[in-house]
Parts: C-alpha cells; sequence; structure tokens
C-alpha cells in the first residue's frame, strides 16, 4: 500500500482512504490528515520524496490517509517548486504507529516562523451523549486562555500544546484571549461539540499580522451506545405466571380489557396493581 | 494548479463516507446493502487526459496523474456543519392500534436508554439516526408495561406480522412509512447493543420493548422485544 501511494497511483490511493476512516481500524494502518495553517502561502507537500499534496492552500484539511505504521519523512515547499530539495518546512520524521490517528498542521511558531507539528487524535471511546473538544495552539502568538460562554476552560495554552475536554454535546461558544485575560483575540463564535466526536479546533495564524483563525477538524464515530432498553417493570404480558399468587385470570382479564377500545385506565390500574403483588 | 475541483472532491468525500459505513457496518443486519458500488473510487480519480499526447512541459513535478488524490476540505470555522437530525415525534401502527408520541432521550443514570414511565410517550434515542437521516437505525422504544399505567401499547409489537406498516412522524408534519421484517424475542443478556443502535448501514427502524419471562424478584422483564422495519421503498 506504500508503494501505491508513493507511486502516486490515484486511484489506489483513493481506496486506500476510503478504506480507512474515521479511526483507521483496518488492519492496523495509521492515520493521518494534513492541516495547512500557515497564513498566505500555497505549499506542495512531498512524503518520502514524492509529491503527495499539490498547491496545498491555507485553511485547508487534507486526507485522511490511511498509512502503514512507520517513519516518514514530510516536506513542504514552495508551490512552484520543482522537487523537494529545498523545503520551506521540513524534512520531518513523522513515526506513526499501528492503529494511530495523526494531524500533521503546517503552522506558525511563537515567533512567526513556519514549522510543523505531529499530533495524536484521541479517538478514544466517548460516553453517550458526550463529545470531546481538543483545542490546538497553532498560531504566532503568546499563551492564551480559551472561553467558553465567556469563562475560562482552558489556561495558559502554549503554542503547539493542546488540550482536550469531554464535553455535553452541543454547541459552545468559544473564544480565545491572551492568558489571564478575558478580551477575545478570536471570537466568540460558535463551535459544535458533536456528540462522539471528538471536535479538534486549531487556533492558528499571527496575532502581529492580526489574522487569527480557527480552524475545525472533526473525528467521528467514536461514541459508545446504551447497554439496555429497560422497558417494562409490572410483569402484566409475561409468559411466566407466578405459582403462588397473582392468578392467571389476572392475566387473561389484562389481554381481554387490551381487546377494547373503551378499556378504563382506572380498571387497568387496579389490575396492574394486583398484578404486581 | 488546481487539480482536485470541486465534482471530484465531492466524490472523494463520499466515497469516504461509504468506506466509512461498509468499515463499521460489520454486526449490521443488512449490511451487504452499502456496498454502493456506484461510488467506486476508480470512478473519481482524476482521469488521464483523453489524448496520450505527452506534454512535458506543461506537466513536470505538478503532474495529475503522479500526485495521489487526496481529499481536501475548508478547515474554516462552520465549513462542514451536518444537516441536525430531525427529530420523530410520533409512532403509528394502524394495524396493531399502536399511536404513541415520541420523546427524545439519552441514557438513563445505568447507561440504558432513558424511558419515560409513561409506556404511552416512546423514547427516540437521540444520539442515533432518524427516519431522515441517511443511514442507521432509528431506535424508539417504550414500556411494555408499568405498575402505574398498566399494559403499554408497544406489547401488541411481540405479535406484529411481518409487513405491518408503520409510520413515524416529524414536528414538521413529515412521515416516513417502514414495514416490518422481522419480530425478535431475545434474551437480554445476548443482545448486540451496538448492533441495534448501530448508525451504519441502511436506514432502517427498530421498535424496542420487554417481552418474554418477568422475574417476580428483580421486577424486570428478562428478554426484550425487538422489531426491525425497513423503510417503504
Amino acid at each position: 500500500m506504500r508503494k501505491i501511494l508513493i507511486s502516486g497511483l490515484a486511484a489506489g490511493a483513493l481506496i486506500a482512504v476510503s478504506a480507512a476512516l474515521p479511526a483507521a481500524a483496518a488492519d492496523g494502518d495509521a492515520s493521518l490528515s494534513v492541516l495547512h495553517a500557515v497564513p498566505g502561502v500555497t505549499v506542495d507537500v512531498y512524503v518520502d520524496g514524492a509529491l503527495t499534496l499539490d498547491d496545498f492552500t491555507p485553511g485547508t484539511l487534507a486526507g485522511p490517509l490511511a498509512l502503514p505504521a512507520g517513519t516518514y519523512s514530510v516536506a513542504i515547499t514552495a508551490s512552484d517548486a520543482a522537487d523537494a530539495s529545498a523545503p520551506v518546512i521540513g524534512p520531518i520524521d513523522l513515526n506513526l504507529a499501528a492503529g494511530g490517528n495523526y494531524t500533521a498542521v503546517a503552522h506558525l511558531d511563537p515567533a512567526g516562523t513556519p514549522t510543523a507539528t505531529l499530533y495524536t487524535n484521541d479517538t478514544a471511546t466517548i460516553a453517550a451523549g458526550q463529545g470531546k473538544l481538543t483545542v490546538r495552539h497553532d498560531a504566532a502568538a503568546p499563551a492564551v486562555d480559551v472561553l467558553a460562554g465567556g469563562t475560562p476552560v482552558i489556561t495558559n495554552l502554549s503554542n503547539p500544546a493542546e488540550s482536550v475536554l469531554t464535553l455535553p454535546a452541543g454547541t459552545v461558544s468559544a473564544s480565545v484571549a491572551a492568558t489571564g485575560t478575558t478580551d477575545p483575540v478570536i471570537g466568540p463564535a460558535d463551535v459544535v461539540v458533536a456528540e462522539g466526536t471528538n471536535t479538534i479546533v486549531y487556533a492558528w495564524g499571527s496575532l502581529a499580522d492580526g489574522n487569527l483563525a480557527l480552524a475545525v477538524q472533526t473525528i467521528g464515530g467514536l461514541h459508545s451506545n446504551p447497554d439496555g432498553v429497560p422497558a417494562g417493570n409490572a410483569g402484566l404480558v409475561a409468559t411466566n405466571q407466578p405459582a403462588d399468587s397473582a392468578p392467571v385470570w389476572i392475566g387473561a382479564a389484562v389481554l381481554l380489557m387490551l381487546g377494547s377500545a373503551v378499556a378504563a385506565v382506572a380498571v387497568r390500574r387496579q389490575n396492574a396493581a394486583k398484578a404486581g403483588r | 494548479m488546481n487539480f482536485l475541483h470541486a465534482p471530484a472532491r465531492a466524490s472523494a468525500v463520499l466515497a469516504i463516507v461509504v468506506g466509512t459505513v461498509v468499515l463499521l457496518s460489520g454486526c449490521a443486519p443488512g449490511g451487504p446493502a452499502v456496498d454502493a458500488s456506484g461510488a467506486t473510487p476508480a470512478a473519481v480519480a482524476p482521469s488521464a487526459s483523453p489524448t496520450p499526447t505527452p506534454t512535458p512541459d506543461a506537466g513536470g513535478p505538478d503532474a495529475i496523474a503522479a500526485v495521489p488524490d487526496v481529499p481536501r476540505a475548508d478547515a474554516g470555522l462552520g465549513a462542514a456543519t451536518a444537516a441536525p437530525t430531525v427529530p420523530p415525534t410520533r409512532v403509528e401502527v394502524p394495524e396493531l392500534g399502536i399511536d404513541v408520541s415520541v420523546a427524545e432521550e439519552g441514557v438513563d443514570a445505568d447507561g440504558a436508554l432513558a424511558l419515560s414511565s409513561d409506556p404511552s410517550i416512546a423514547s427516540w434515542y437521540r444520539w442515533g439516526p432518524s427516519p431522515w437521516s441517511a443511514a442507521g437505525a432509528t431506535v424508539i422504544a417504550s414500556h411494555v408495561d408499568s405498575l402505574d399505567y398498566g399494559i403499554g401499547q408497544f406489547a401488541r409489537l411481540a405479535s406484529a406480522p411481518v409487513g405491518t406498516t408503520i409510520s413515524v412522524t416529524a414536528a414538521d408534519g413529515r412521515v416516513a412509512g417502514f414495514t416490518v421484517q422481522q419480530v425478535e424475542l431475545l434474551s437480554k443478556t445476548q443482545i448486540d447493543w451496538n448492533g441495534v443502535f448501530d448508525r451504519t448501514g441502511t436506514p432502517r427502524l427498530v421498535l424496542v420493548t420487554c417481552g418474554g419471562e418477568f422475574d417476580y424478584d428483580t421486577g424486570h422483564y428478562l428478554s426484550n422485544v425487538i422489531v426491525t422495519a425497513v423503510p417503504i421503498a
């Protein structure tokens, strides 16, 4: 599969991608997404020397790619480069473990220099009704706080660190402020935290250049399910009847009443009470 | 060079979705039906030029055929907002005299589907699909009986003949029709709940209640009645 990808057979690559996600459960492949979060420059991305993303524009998320576990060399070049020999970022080695889910982000460091970070995405199962919100600081900016509804929920997050929250599914009014403050440098913006999904929000751009922005990646399919349906507690339609109480005719009477459209609730309650004991 | 024009991108995304569905639907009844061959990956790959004439100066390292077709998406906030799930509000089975309202529910403190104590109010699992979702099982459950309310309407599901018509209505009046495909009475300890609540695979309606033998010590039925219905074409 690796050979197919690198040799650039488009159809083969797409088959690999389509068989992989959201969590790369297929036969141990790793899953790799790539986010371009360097403002203002269109780039090409080379993997092990082969052009993999051509004319990749800022704010774009590519992938996911299903890749066999291993180490991949990634180089990011100007979009008019002839090959990977003069990268603007890298080459960097990405160590991808079997079954891992990763996002490689090309972004600015705190000083505004292009760099790249490989993040491991949390794909653990999430309790029913909950979602995860991952926040990653990939902007040329000092440490920040992340506020939800005006209240700090993540504090002192520095480039390129991340923080993961588990929240009830819903929409969060999120903003980003310099740490220790509440005056937003980004937002407030509505971020949907979908149930059973890891919603990954990237703060990117440059504070000095006034182009801070948010990018979003979602990894779904992490939900869990109810583990039962306890849908009865009176035994009124049980196929077994207690031997020493609740004569069989009570059940029969109840069934007869069921057949009647005028069965009175009060009578049913009476029977229910009898049958219950 | 914008080699991945919009339609191709959309198709590529579709291919991923289809692939994902196939991957996750291993335990789904009727799973094979999601093998949507219409989304053959090869069909959306950038095709070679219709004329085989080489154009060395135009291609170079950026030549279309040399670059894998990696799907891309705008990562901007709100760019990929999913359509909200349309909640069902009513279930009717005319042949069985069933007509219940439906409330949205999650899980209770024990991790089971939360249920109204009133059997005339069924519970739809709000985090799963609805009848208007593209895939997966819509799960609606109701008490078979109650000490306070007596026997519930869903008690009649146990004897539903295959082919029985079920209609599900949404708040905006839209109606989805289903026909009963199978009725199962399964021991609670043997039920694959991940299969029941499967969010992938062909759209289907799953009505659940209790049935079978009753444990008079714990006050619980030992089995669930699970009715699987398929959309009316």
